[in-house]
């Protein structure tokens, strides 16, 4: 192992390791598949939906899901 | 007085003692470089476990059987028993589990905790564990730089098992040294006084220096340096697991019910278990000497004979006392019976847990639950509102304009006489359990704390809108009562909606998903920008004066929601990566 290769791993031993953000990256773009899900099954049930109190309560929740994927991505 | 002279006094006596016999010396600095050791190791095993033991502790426990076997596992794991019945006092508290599993782990953990005794008798003595005493300090104080906090457990277990390894290899040269002034084992008292005497002695040890572990490891050193009998050893392990309750009564003396009944059930365990091994101690001693051959150890390897007696006695207290865990349960919980609490003392803020990160959080998040709920009955009042009401499926335009009567609600006084000492206890709390936590627990325990902070503003904000929803919802101009029931239908949205995301049902996403739509909808609400009320002062509708209430009013109304959905997202959002997408602003 060369010295700037040993600098590297004493270096990420004593700081957070890349290894923990890619965990972290991974866990966002999760939770950003589960918010699609969530989009798509909001958007089924609006479509089923013929009661309009209830039609519009889930097209506010589709709007603050997308708002959510917005966010998530931004991160 | 008498304290302020007695205990220097006391003090200086042990110094010149320690100071003028050096093998004692040695002896007590053995044991207290254990006890350090003792101290890292259980600290450790908090910070490297990361709250892995509370998740298996909380998980299988749903048998008698799955209980013992945990408490036996995890105990032996962390060799601890003292951390098992502490996380279990906190799970009972946050009604996490039963009595019944509770005990079941507590039983275990007994039988789990005479582990370290074999630990002793067969690397301690055996080899030369000094040696490898040294690497694992100095590897211990390397990995506890690390910021990454699994390193910095890690770290603290190798230093506490390198501290455990010094102090034991002190406390047998030190015994060993003391064989060629003195022969203690000479003063020993023959028959069933002598073993009442050892017995009481064990108890007092372990009473003193708070660690079971540690009796044992002074006995089996003192054993192995031939400074007392084995029928001594025997009964002083004994005596070791009885001053072990004791340690756990002081514990739960200043816990709360849940507390008082584990350190009861476990009382009830030693207790029984200590008087029939007392009773039968000659007959117990010759059943390990069957076993012992039985499994192949040498009759005259007394140490490991010990570890074995330690062992035996406790899993014949478990098989004769597990099969009465539900008579006991039955009589603890009509001896300690819950206090009728004052509601302004905190019911989850259990002392005893403080020093554990993971149910610390928990307490810290149950209790500003309770804050929650009982500013909510203010609020709702104050409103002139019913919970009832709000959280049925009615209407609320419907349910607001035929609530018009005023409820005498006086916020100061429910400030003063419930929430206020409940809030203080939460900033108590949080301060003095931060102190072991790593920086992602911080962060959780001060939003929590700022969570408290917002229902106490929300608290004091909706003092000053009651007094106006008091005045303009029964006057008799239409115009501004009907703005005044827009504010309460706002807050009453919020708070229904609040109370549908909490609900357990729901998944994170779930709730993330309600409370983004509600934080859009309350963004909406803000008569200000909405020009309505210039719209009203332009008409004649309502007086200059009235438009500057209703604008303040306004203010404080969408604060107030804007506020509960931020409480509610650090409340019942757990995770901190959803937790982070929902976030948004201060108020």
């Amino acid at each position: 192992m060369n010295i700037s290769k040993m600098i590297k791993k004493i270096d990420e031993f004593f700081t957070l390791s890349p290894k923990k953000q890619d965990v972290k990256k991974k866990k966002l773009l999760k939770i950003i598949e589960k918010l699609n899900d969530k989009k798509s099954t909001i958007q089924k049930e609006i479509k089923k939906s013929t009661e309009k109190k209830e039609k519009e309560k889930l097209k506010d929740e589709l709007a603050a899901v997308k708002e959510l994927i917005k966010k998530a991505s931004k991160n | 007085m008498l304290k302020k002279v007695t205990l220097p006094t006391l003090f200086l006596l042990f110094a010149y003692f320690i100071i003028s016999n050096d093998n004692a010396k040695v002896i007590i600095a053995g044991i207290a470089i254990f006890l350090v050791g003792m101290y890292f190791m259980e600290n450790g095993f908090k910070l490297f476990s990361g709250g892995t033991l509370e998740k298996i502790l909380e998980k299988s426990t749903n048998t008698i059987l799955k209980s013992l076997t945990t408490g036996f596992i995890a105990t032996s794991i962390v060799q601890s028993s003292s951390l098992t019945s502490i996380i279990m006092i906190s799970f009972l508290s946050a009604g996490l589990i039963e009595l019944t599993q509770a005990i079941g782990v507590i039983f275990g953990s007994n039988l789990g905790s005479t582990t370290t005794a074999w630990i002793i008798a067969y690397f301690g003595l055996k080899v030369k564990i000094s040696i490898y005493a040294m690497p694992m300090i100095i590897f211990g104080v390397v990995l506890r730089f690390s910021k990454e906090i699994k390193y910095k457990g890690l770290g603290d277990v190798l230093l506490g098992l390198g501290f455990i390894f010094l102090g034991i290899s002190y406390m047998k040269e030190g015994f060993e040294t003391l064989k060629d002034s003195i022969d203690l084992a000479a003063y020993s008292i023959e028959g069933y006084t002598g073993v009442l005497i050892y017995i009481i002695i064990g108890a007092i040890i372990t009473v003193i220096i708070q660690s079971s572990a540690a009796t044992m490891a002074i006995v089996i050193t003192a054993l192995a340096g031939g400074q007392i009998l084995y029928i001594s050893a025997l009964a002083l392990a004994v005596g070791a697991n009885l001053g072990t309750t004791i340690t756990a009564i002081m514990a739960a003396m200043t816990s709360n019910e849940n507390g008082k009944r584990l350190a009861a059930a476990h009382l009830i365990f030693n207790a029984i278990t200590g008087v029939l091994t007392f009773i039968f101690i000659y007959q117990l001693s010759s059943f390990v000497d069957v076993v012992a051959s039985f499994i192949g150890i040498e009759q005259n390897n007394y140490i490991l004979k010990l570890a074995l007696f330690h062992t035996i006695f406790n899993l014949i207290g478990i098989i004769i006392i597990s099969p009465f865990i539900f008579i006991i349960v039955k009589f603890l919980m009509t001896v300690f019976i819950p206090k009728v609490r004052s509601s302004s003392k905190p019911k989850f803020l259990n002392e005893s847990v403080i020093q554990i990160p993971e149910s610390a959080i928990f307490a810290l998040r149950n209790e500003t639950i309770n804050l929650y709920n009982k500013s909510l009955k203010a609020i709702i009042h104050a409103m002139n509102l019913h919970r009832e009401d709000i959280f049925s499926k009615k209407n609320i335009k419907d349910v607001i304009s035929v609530s018009n009567k005023r409820i005498d609600t006086n916020i100061d006084k429910i400030y003063n006489d419930k929430l206020k000492s409940l809030y203080s206890e939460i900033i108590r709390y949080t301060s003095l359990s931060q102190e072991p936590m790593n920086t992602q627990e911080r962060i959780v325990l001060g939003s929590l704390k700022s969570a408290a902070r917002k229902i106490i503003k929300s608290v004091k904000e909706i003092k000053e809108l009651q007094k106006n929803i008091n005045i303009f919802s029964r006057g008799k101009n239409t115009y501004i009562k009907e703005e005044y029931n827009y504010l309460r239908e706002q807050l009453a949205y919020t708070l229904r909606e609040i109370q549908i995301i909490r609900k357990d049902n729901l998944d994170e996403i779930d709730r993330l998903t309600k409370i983004e739509a509600l934080r859009i909808k309350i963004n909406k609400f803000d008569l200000i920008e909405n020009e309505k009320i210039d719209d009203l002062i332009r008409t004649n509708k309502i007086s200059a004066r009235m438009a500057t209430s209703l604008i303040n009013d306004s203010s404080f109304a969408t604060h107030i929601c804007i506020r509960f959905v931020e409480i509610a997202t650090i409340i019942w959002i757990k995770d901190e990566e959803i937790k982070e997408i929902g976030e948004e602003r201060e108020y």
